[in-house]
């Protein structure tokens, strides 16, 4: 699949903006990274960018990895609008060590016509290492957003993801609460010589299938959903060390589960409110850095 | 449908094979909802009602559309077809219960299907199986069964529907207070809406496959670690 635009869920909604059409010129974001070792860290050795995307330049920022490249991705047009086309592509060399995260939320703007995709290329070689942790989600009222990210590793690699997904601008005015149309993610991963490991698809649309139902979020409104995917021998450690949340008080519940074809873990955490879910998640990468390549986590920013 | 069937053995064949009692051990499953219950998620009748709607919804959009690529491979003689789709199923069960139990019911389906029926596409990719690395998942196996039975496919997405809440609400009568009166009042309901799920996956492509319930599955990463269990999931 090179191109969203067929996904069936987007039948309702192949409308034109009346501003710029889909995909017209300034509609299409594009990113291309590449990281790779050098003796001492891990440079950024090729960047392309196209708003409404833009990333800088690599910063070392995390004392605990200070090798680690950190990169913002960064969005000119303050969130997602109807007709936009994201793509993301990264790839790290063999050994290279990457932390990828956005400057703020990730905000889909209300939409009354069209709707938005990104598509996500993520390569890794032997014994690479990145972090991919983006600031929350929010889908304003009458989004439509399509994603979907590929990954592919060797064994030896380590892919941490983590997405948080709010249920629109709960405090906006009177609360704007799953009001947003569809919000469709699919994740896959596969071994480099093309063998498939895992794919998790989810597409929610709360006008047809209440997401306040028993299993499928219940009273809850944040979704954590965190993906590490790395040795069997890892996983099963940072799973050992994972034991579920269930705190009806906060509340809060979590749990691991190891995915197919030895690909690694899923964690998912479900609460009310963000912070709580994002120190949940902060704890996991915690523990998952330690397995993976034997490093503290270093704290959070004091403003994020 | 190839071939249809005059409609009383084709009645029988539904009965004997979308019976919840036939031998796949359907009964070891509760589908989330043991955990649920203990978790006090489900504990009246409505909140089970509502669990098992969700769970079938999950099935129609996910196992429900590879049920009919299996269905279809096995109508054309096309074994690929129904090895992707059985591939397909187990790339996307990320959680261990549930993966186990497709993969458990669908080798007991399999098994059943080669001492009761005999020689079937569904044989085919059972022997395969094994030195293909992708193993027979229980939606895949019952829709190429269905086919081979000469029974369609919208005959095979319902009872694989059935079975889904069958099971669960069998579950429901051994986990919480509720009587048979009040499962059967639930499957009633949440039979009537398998035609529309139906109608909405019968043109989904193996890479539609799709579900959203994310409490099922966190459900599910705790019942891992509980101590006392009469279910396998």
């Amino acid at each position: 699949m090179t191109d969203l635009d067929g996904a069936p869920e987007l039948a309702p909604y192949r409308d034109e903006p009346a501003q710029l059409p889909g995909g017209a010129p300034g509609k299409v974001g594009l990113l291309r990274l590449a990281f790779e070792r050098r003796a001492e860290r891990t440079v950024l050795t090729d960047l392309f960018r196209q708003a409404p995307l833009l990333a800088q330049r690599a910063l070392y920022w995390d004392a605990a990895m200070p090798e680690m490249a950190c990169l913002f991705i960064i969005s000119t047009s303050g969130g997602i609008l109807q007709g936009d086309r994201y793509r993301i592509d990264v790839s790290l060399g063999e050994g290279a060590r990457a932390h990828l995260t956005t400057q703020a939320a990730n905000k889909i703007q209300e939409m009354d016509a069209n709707y938005a995709t990104q598509f996500q290329r993520i390569s890794l070689a032997e014994d690479a290492y990145l972090e991919y942790l983006p600031e929350p989600t929010i889908p304003y009222r009458h989004s439509r957003f399509v994603s979907d990210t590929a990954v592919t590793l060797p064994q030896s690699a380590t892919v941490l993801y983590a997405e948080i997904l709010l249920p629109g601008r709960k405090h906006h005015r009177d609360g704007e609460i799953f009001q947003y149309d569809l919000f469709s993610c699919a994740v896959r991963a596969a071994r480099p010589g093309g063998r498939n490991l895992f794919v998790e698809k989810y597409v929610i649309e709360p006008a047809r299938f209440g997401v306040d139902r028993r299993g499928v979020l219940d009273s809850f409104h944040v979704f954590g959903n965190v993906l590490l995917l790395t040795s069997p021998e890892r996983a099963r450690r940072v799973a050992d060390q994972t034991p579920p949340t269930w705190d009806d008080d906060l509340p809060i519940v979590a749990g691991v589960s190891l995915l197919p074809n030895d690909a690694g873990l899923s964690y998912k955490v479900l609460g009310r409110e963000t912070e709580p879910v994002r120190t949940l998640i902060q704890q996991f990468c915690t523990v998952a850095r330690a397995a993976a390549v034997g490093r503290a986590a270093s704290s959070a920013f004091a403003w994020r | 449908m190839t071939r249809s069937l005059p409609t009383i053995p084709a009645a029988l064949r539904l009965l004997q094979f979308g019976d919840s009692m036939f031998p796949v051990g359907a009964f070891a499953f509760s589908s989330g909802l043991e955990m649920a219950v203990q978790a006090g998620v489900v504990r009246d009748r409505a909140e089970l009602a509502e669990f098992v709607r969700t769970v079938t919804h999950v099935a129609a959009t996910g196992d429900g559309v590879a049920l009919l690529h299996g269905h279809r491979g096995a109508v054309a003689g096309d074994l690929d077809r129904i090895r992707r789709a059985d591939e397909a199923v187990h790339l996307r069960k990320l959680s261990e219960e549930a993966r186990t139990m497709s993969l458990r019911m669908g080798r007991k389906l399999a098994e059943a299907s080669g001492r009761v029926v005999g020689d079937s596409m569904l044989d085919k990719r059972f022997r395969d199986a094994e030195p293909d690395g992708v193993p027979v998942t229980y939606p895949v196996a019952l829709g190429a069964l269905f086919a081979g039975l000469g029974l369609g496919e919208e005959e095979a997405f319902a009872v694989h529907q059935y079975g889904v809440a069958a099971t669960l609400l069998g579950a429901a009568l051994r986990l919480m207070r509720i009587g048979h009166l009040d499962t059967q009042a639930i499957l009633y309901e949440v039979n009537g809406t398998a035609a529309e799920e139906y109608q909405r996956v019968t043109i989904a492509d193996l890479d539609d496959m799709a579900a959203f319930a994310p409490m099922v599955d966190v459900l599910a990463a705790a019942h891992v670690h509980a101590h006392v269990r009469m279910f396998m999931n």
